[in-house]
């Protein structure tokens, strides 16, 4: 039976790990870029990386370049790790369909 | 626990696919910017250069074409880790020798072409493949490629002199720093 991640469920969570997963191990995203890409508004995206944060989904790492304040966001091997079985799920449910999503 | 049926599900997978798509072609346009811009540096100084010092022509532009060599494979080594970036390696090495050879062939051995040609030729020639990568990688490589091919056909033209080696300075220098920034903007 498919199990699907209550956390990553939500549409712009599943786009932010799908981003971060994208990456290899280790490497993250700036805020900025991770906006971006996922179309997200700076509240928006900010709560819900805190979600993801809260459940040891992703990192979060504030910098300074130069004068700049610089967020940068990495999923971890544990949100990596329930990105891929929440990816498996979705593709359980539709095989379990006969492939008629 | 969440319930979804087939449409949802495959909406979901759309979604991630589409995702893992923008970041491949993000990190393809990071590092081309990158790389668009050193060149760009690169062709605008050759061209003053040529322009200061018309009788240097020939080892001004072996030095260009092998610092730009040398820097893409620089920042394409920097950034070979990202997704969809080809790291720098024997294959790109050979299609750089390959695109020299021929673009030698054709200009010096066979076409006998005099500066002014010279300086029109590896214009377009370059700008030719960034508009053909552009049909794979992301349309602003195009529309940066027959920018280029336009403005430097124009120039070819109607600029007259030694007046064209400023022109290509500002079009083909000056075009791939702009369109490096603006790529960075995507």
């Amino acid at each position: 039976m498919a199990e699907l991640d209550d956390i990553i469920h939500q549409p712009l969570r599943l786009r932010i790990m799908a981003a971060l997963n994208a990456l290899p191990s280790g490497t993250g995203l700036e805020f900025a870029r991770l906006k971006k890409l996922t179309g997200a508004t700076d509240g928006n995206l900010g709560a819900h990386i805190e979600t993801l944060a809260k459940v040891g989904y992703v990192g979060v790492e504030k910098a300074f370049v130069g004068k700049r304040p610089q967020t940068t966001v990495t999923a971890t091997a544990t949100g990596r790790g329930a990105f891929a079985r929440h990816v498996a799920s979705l593709q359980q449910i539709i095989a379990a369909s006969g492939g008629n999503g | 626990m969440t319930d979804l049926g087939p449409k949802e599900a495959a909406q979901a997978l759309s979604d991630i696919d589409n995702i893992v798509q923008r970041v491949r072609q993000s990190s393809i346009y990071d590092i081309s910017s990158q790389i668009m811009i050193a060149a760009g540096v690169l062709v605008l100084a050759g061209n003053l250069a040529n322009f200061a010092a018309p009788r240097q022509a020939s080892l001004i532009w072996i030095t260009v074409n092998v610092l730009t060599v040398a820097s893409a494979a620089a920042l394409s080594t920097m950034g070979g880790r990202m997704p969809g970036v080809q790291t720098f390696d024997f294959r790109v090495l050979a299609a750089f020798l390959l695109f020299y050879g021929f673009g030698f062939l054709c200009s010096v051995v066979l076409g006998h072409f005099g500066p002014r040609e010279l300086g029109a030729f590896w214009a377009i020639y370059f700008m030719l493949f960034y508009s053909m990568a552009g049909l794979w990688f992301g349309r602003a490589f195009t529309a940066m490629g027959l920018a280029i091919i336009a403005l430097t056909l124009i120039g070819y033209f109607f600029v007259e002199g030694a007046a064209f080696l400023l022109w290509m300075a500002a079009v083909n220098g000056g075009g791939l720093i702009l369109s490096g920034l603006w790529m960075r903007r995507i």
